[in-house]
C-alpha cells in the first residue's frame, strides 16, 4: 500500500534560493498523496508544497509559535485576539477593503489561535492565486490593529465567553482544565475569561504581535493547484521578504494537579456532562503508539470501544462517551467525556472508573488488540485526501518534527504495539484511584453531594 | 442554517474529508453512470483515482417526513436499530467488521432521507457490499436490543436539544411555521413520542420503506464501474422487488398572516430566528424554477462572509449580534424556509436586531443590487460549488441529495442557473416571499439562572470541591 517515490530537486529551488539551507525530502507519503518538498527560508520560515491539480485551487496554513501559552500573566485571551486582528485591516487599507476583496474572489482567509500555535489559512481559486496571496502577505506582515477595530473585537469576545456558559460540553472542558492546570497557562481558556479579556488593549496586540509573529520557527504548507514557476517567480520572494524580530518560544512550566479532585457545577440541566481525566502524555513520549492502541480499546473506537459498550450498548446510558489522550508538545491530558440524565451520572462513572481499572490489571485479548491495530493502520489515508487534511497533516508532521517519511513509518509503529505494551502504558499512564471529576449537572438530581 | 439533516448516529465528528472528483469543468453526466436494477435499486457509480478510497452510500428514501403524528423519531430510531444485526450478523458485529477493515462509519437520518455510509479502502468495497446488502432485508429488530436503544436516543436528544437553548428555538420556529407539513416535528422526534414507539412500530416501518426500489446507491472513489456493478447485482441483485411507497405529504396553505413565539429558558444571550415560506426546486413550474436559485444568490448576498450585508450592519456597523447566519436548503424535498438567525450581544435589545434585519429586507425589495455586488455572490457560490468537490464523500451527497428531488444530472444546471440570476430577479423575489405576512419568528428570551451556580458572571462562580 505504501510505495516509496524518488523526488527529484526542484530547480526552481536552486535558482533563487542560493544561500537557503534547504533539505529534501523524498516523502510519498501514501499513494494518495503528491510528493511533498521541504525548504528552509533564509528567515528561517520552513515551507512544505505538495502539488496536485486535480482541482483549481490552493490551500495555505501558516502555523506560528503564537499560541496562547505565550499569554502574558494576567492577560488570557490575547493570542487568541491578535490571531483574530490580524484581519482588522493593514497598513494599506481597511477591513472592509480587506473582506470585500477576499469574498469577491470566494476566497476564506481564516486567523486563529490555539494553545500552543496559531494558524492563518487561506483557501482561492488558482485564478485569483496572485491577489489571495498578496492579501495573505499583507495581513501577516502589514496588519493595522485599528484600536476602534480591537475595541469591539474585546466587547464581543465578552460576549462570546457569556454565551460559551450556555455549552454545558464548554463549561465542562474550561472546569477540567482549570482544575488539571491552575492558574498556568494550560488552565486558562484559549479564549481568556472575562476578567483577563477585560484588560486587553491594543497596545497589548501590538506588543504581542511584535513579540512573537517572527518567520523564524514559523511553518508553511502549500498544497493544490500551483505550479514550480508560480512557487518561484510569486509565493517565494514574498515570504522570503517576511521579517520579524521574536523572542524565542521559551517552555513553560506546567504543574498539573495530582490528586484526586471533584469540581461541580450546578445548572438546570437535563444530562450531567461529565469529564474524568488526569495528566497524560507529551507527543513525542515513545509510548504514543502503545498508548493510542489502548486508548482504542478502552474509549477511542467508536461503537466497538470498551466504554461504549458497556455504557451505551449494554445499559443505554449515553449517547456519547468517549476517552482520549490529547497529546500535545507540552503536556498532555487523559480525559473521558460522555453525557447521561443526571439520575445516571454516578453509574456512569463507576462503570467508566471500571474500564480504566480493568485494562490495567488484565491482558487485552489478542483478537481487541489485533482489531485496533487494523483499524488505526487501515484507516489513516482516509485523513490524507483532502487539501485541507493534507495541510493540516503536513503542518503537524513538521511541527512535531515526525519526519517526511512518518506515513510510512506509522503501520509499523502502531504494529510493534503487543498486548504487554498496552497492560504496561496503562497501568503508567492511567491514574483510576486519582483523577479529576468535573460534573455540569443538576446536582441535586444527579446525587452528589452539594 | 437550518440543519437539513436532524441526528447522526455515532458521537464523533465523522471525517468527511475524501477525494475529490473530475474535473470541475467537466459535467457530472461525463463521469457519472447510472444502473437501475431489475428490482429498482438505483445505482450511481462516480469514479475517481486520485487516491485508493471509495465512499459507499445508501440513501433509502424515508425521513421524518415520511412519520405521521404521535409516531415522530421513528426513522431515526430505526436508523439506529439498523446497527444492532442481522440474522448473519451479530448486534455489534458491523462496527467491528468495517472498523477492523479500516473503514469509518456512520448514518444520518434527515427530514427527507435516511443514509448509511462506509468510507475504506479500495480494495475492501466487498464489506460495503456485504454489510449493506444484508441490512437492506434481513435486520433483526430483537425486543432487548431495542430496549437498550431507546434510551440512547432520549440521551441524543436531551444531548442536543433539551439542553441547548438556541436548539430548541429552531425545533420551535419549524413546530410554528409548519401546521401541515411533517417539517413540524423534529427529526428526532418528541421526547413523547420516543417513548411510545414500539418495536413493532419498527418491524412495520423497516417492511414498508426498506426496499430496492426505495433506495439509491452511491458509490465515488476507486473502483472500475465495469468491474464493480456486476458485483453490486451480485450482493443486491437478488434482493425482492419492493414497492417504492407513496411519497406525498400534504403542504402548507398559504400563510396569512405573521407567526411568532417566545421562548423562556435559562440562557445568557438572546436570539432570533425568522423563517420564510419559500418554494423548492422540486413545486416550481418551469416558469418559476429560477426562484429557489435566486434564493441561493440572496443568502449569499445576506448572510456568505465578512463583507456580506448582515454581517456588515449588525455586527460591524450596528454592533448589534455576536453573530449572523442566513440559511436556505435548495435541495429539501418538500417546500422549505428561507432563515435569518442573529445571537444578540449582551445589553442590546431584540426588537433593535430584528428592526436593522428588517432594512436589510427592505433594502434588497427597493433597491437592485449593484453589479459588483451581484458578481461577488455569484463568485462565492462557484468557488464553494468547485471547493466542495474537494470531498469525495460531499460529492457523493450532492450525487444523492439531487437524485432525491429532482434527479441527480440537474446538477449539471446549478452553476449556468447561478450565473443567470439578475437583479430584477431579486427584486422581485424579495418582494415576493420576504414579507411579513409570510414569516414565522421565534425569539429566546433570557431567563437568568435558577441556580446559584450561575448567579455570577465570573466563569468559576458555582464551582464547589465536594472531597
Amino acid at each position: 500500500m505504501v510505495r516509496y517515490r524518488r523526488l527529484r530537486v526542484p530547480r526552481w529551488l536552486c535558482l533563487s534560493l542560493g544561500v537557503a539551507t534547504w533539505i529534501l525530502l523524498s516523502c510519498s507519503l501514501l499513494d494518495a498523496m503528491a510528493p511533498v518538498q521541504r525548504v528552509a527560508l533564509p528567515n528561517g520560515l520552513v515551507v512544505l508544497t505538495s502539488e496536485e491539480h486535480s482541482l483549481p485551487f490552493v490551500t495555505f496554513k501558516l502555523l506560528i509559535h503564537a499560541g496562547a501559552r505565550r499569554d502574558p500573566s494576567g492577560q488570557g485571551g490575547l493570542a487568541s485576539l491578535t490571531a483574530r486582528a490580524l484581519l482588522f485591516g493593514t497598513l494599506k487599507q481597511s477591513m472592509a477593503s480587506v473582506n470585500e476583496q477576499l469574498d469577491f474572489m470566494g476566497a476564506s482567509l481564516s486567523s486563529d489561535a490555539g494553545r500552543d500555535y496559531m494558524v492563518l489559512s487561506l483557501r482561492v481559486l488558482k485564478k485569483d492565486l496572485g491577489d489571495g496571496f498578496k492579501l495573505f502577505m499583507e495581513v501577516l506582515s502589514q496588519p493595522a490593529f485599528p484600536a476602534d477595530e480591537v475595541e469591539n473585537e474585546v466587547t464581543r469576545t465578552l460576549a462570546a465567553i457569556r454565551a460559551s456558559e450556555d455549552r454545558p460540553g464548554e463549561v465542562a472542558e474550561k472546569a477540567f482544565s482549570k482544575a488539571l492546570y491552575g492558574a498556568g497557562p494550560y488552565g486558562q481558556p484559549v479564549i481568556g475569561t472575562k476578567e483577563s479579556v477585560e484588560k486587553l488593549t491594543v497596545e497589548g496586540v501590538r506588543r504581542f504581535h511584535g513579540s512573537c509573529y517572527d518567520p523564524n520557527n514559523s511553518i508553511m504548507v502549500i498544497v493544490g493547484d500551483i505550479e514550480e514557476h508560480a512557487l518561484k517567480d510569486t509565493i517565494v520572494p514574498q515570504l522570503s521578504a517576511w521579517k520579524g524580530r521574536a523572542a524565542a518560544v521559551s517552555a513553560v512550566e506546567t504543574k498539573p494537579e495530582s490528586a484526586k479532585k471533584t469540581v461541580m457545577i450546578d445548572r438546570p440541566l437535563t444530562q450531567a456532562n461529565l469529564i474524568l481525566g488526569h495528566e497524560g502524555i507529551t507527543r513525542d513520549n515513545p509510548d504514543f503508539y502503545a498508548v493510542t492502541v489502548m486508548n482504542y480499546i478502552l474509549g477511542g473506537g467508536g461503537l466497538t470501544s470498551r466504554l461504549m459498550q458497556e455504557t451505551r450498548e449494554r445499559r443505554g446510558l449515553a449517547y456519547s462517551v468517549s476517552s482520549n489522550f490529547d497529546a500535545g508538545k507540552y503536556q498532555g491530558t487523559f480525559r473521558i467525556v460522555l453525557q447521561t440524565k443526571n439520575a445516571s451520572a454516578r453509574d456512569a462513572i463507576r462503570l467508566a472508573v471500571a474500564q480504566m481499572s480493568r485494562i490495567r490489571t488484565e491482558l487485552v485479548a489478542e483478537k481487541d488488540l489485533d482489531g485496533a491495530k487494523k483499524y488505526l493502520i487501515g484507516s489513516f489515508p482516509l485523513r490524507l485526501i483532502t487539501q485541507d487534511g493534507i495541510a493540516g497533516f503536513l503542518l503537524q508532521v513538521e511541527y512535531l518534527g515526525l519526519g517526511l517519511d512518518y506515513a510510512e513509518r506509522y503501520p509499523k509503529l502502531v504494529q510493534a504495539v503487543t498486548a504487554e505494551d498496552v497492560l504496561r502504558v496503562a497501568k503508567a499512564y492511567l491514574h483510576p484511584e486519582a483523577y479529576i471529576l468535573v460534573a455540569v449537572a443538576n446536582v441535586e438530581e444527579a446525587g452528589f453531594e452539594k | 442554517m437550518r440543519r437539513a439533516f436532524g441526528a447522526t448516529f455515532i458521537l464523533l465528528p465523522v471525517f468527511l474529508l475524501l477525494a475529490l472528483v473530475g474535473s470541475s469543468a467537466a459535467g457530472l453526466q461525463d463521469v457519472v453512470s447510472e444502473a437501475v436494477l431489475p428490482n429498482g435499486l438505483k445505482v450511481l457509480l462516480l469514479e475517481n483515482h486520485k487516491a485508493p478510497v471509495v465512499t459507499f452510500q445508501v440513501w433509502y428514501r424515508v425521513g421524518s417526513r415520511n412519520e405521521e403524528f404521535s409516531k415522530t423519531g421513528l426513522s431515526h430510531l430505526l436508523e439506529h436499530m439498523m446497527f444492532k444485526g442481522t440474522e448473519t450478523i451479530g448486534p455489534g458485529e458491523l462496527s467491528r467488521i468495517v472498523q477492523e477493515n479500516g473503514g469509518q462509519h456512520n448514518a444520518f437520518t434527515s427530514t427527507d432521507s435516511t443514509t448509511y455510509f462506509e468510507n475504506l479502502s479500495a480494495d475492501r468495497i466487498n464489506v460495503s457490499l456485504e454489510l449493506e446488502s444484508d441490512r437492506m432485508q434481513h435486520l433483526m429488530l430483537r425486543e432487548q436490543d431495542f430496549k437498550t436503544e431507546r434510551p440512547v436516543v432520549m440521551e441524543e436528544r436531551r444531548l442536543r436539544t433539551d439542553d441547548n437553548p438556541k436548539a430548541i428555538v429552531w425545533e420551535q420556529l419549524d413546530a410554528i411555521a409548519f401546521e401541515l407539513q411533517p417539517y413540524h416535528w423534529p427529526v428526532i422526534g418528541w421526547m413523547q413520542d420516543i417513548a411510545r414507539l414500539t418495536v413493532d412500530d419498527l418491524r412495520n416501518y423497516y417492511k414498508r420503506f426498506y426496499n430496492p426500489a426505495n433506495a439509491v446507491l452511491v458509490v465515488a472513489g476507486d473502483f472500475k464501474k465495469d468491474e464493480l456493478l456486476p458485483r453490486i447485482e451480485r450482493w443486491f441483485g437478488t434482493i425482492p422487488k419492493g414497492v417504492q411507497p407513496e411519497g406525498r405529504v400534504p403542504l402548507e396553505e398559504p400563510q396569512i398572516g405573521e407567526r411568532r413565539t417566545v421562548i423562556k429558558r435559562e440562557a445568557r444571550l438572546a436570539s432570533l430566528v425568522i423563517g420564510y415560506h419559500v418554494p423548492n426546486l422540486r413545486q416550481q413550474d418551469s416558469e418559476a424554477s429560477q426562484d429557489s436559485y435566486t434564493l441561493e444568490v440572496v443568502e449569499a448576498l445576506l448572510g456568505s462572509g465578512e463583507s456580506s450585508r448582515l454581517q456588515t450592519s449588525l455586527v460591524r456597523k450596528k454592533k448589534l449580534a455576536l453573530g449572523i447566519g442566513v440559511g436556505h436548503s435548495l435541495l429539501s424535498k418538500d417546500p422549505g424556509l428561507f432563515s435569518i438567525g442573529a445571537d444578540v450581544l449582551p445589553d442590546k435589545n431584540v426588537t433593535d436586531v430584528e428592526k436593522a434585519i428588517d432594512e436589510e429586507i427592505d433594502r434588497l425589495q427597493r433597491e437592485p443590487v449593484g453589479e459588483r455586488e451581484l458578481q461577488k455572490a455569484k463568485n462565492q457560490l462557484e468557488a464553494g460549488f468547485i471547493f466542495q468537490q474537494d470531498s469525495l464523500f460531499s460529492q457523493a451527497m450532492r450525487l444523492a441529495r439531487y437524485e432525491m428531488v429532482l434527479g441527480w444530472r440537474a446538477i449539471d444546471g446549478y452553476l449556468p442557473a447561478i450565473r443567470k440570476v439578475s437583479a430584477a430577479d431579486i427584486l422581485r423575489v424579495a418582494k415576493q416571499y420576504l414579507t411579513p405576512d409570510n414569516r414565522t419568528v421565534a425569539v429566546l428570551v433570557p431567563l437568568p439562572s435558577t441556580k446559584a451556580a450561575s448567579r455570577l458572571p465570573d466563569s468559576r462562580a458555582g464551582e464547589q470541591a465536594i472531597r
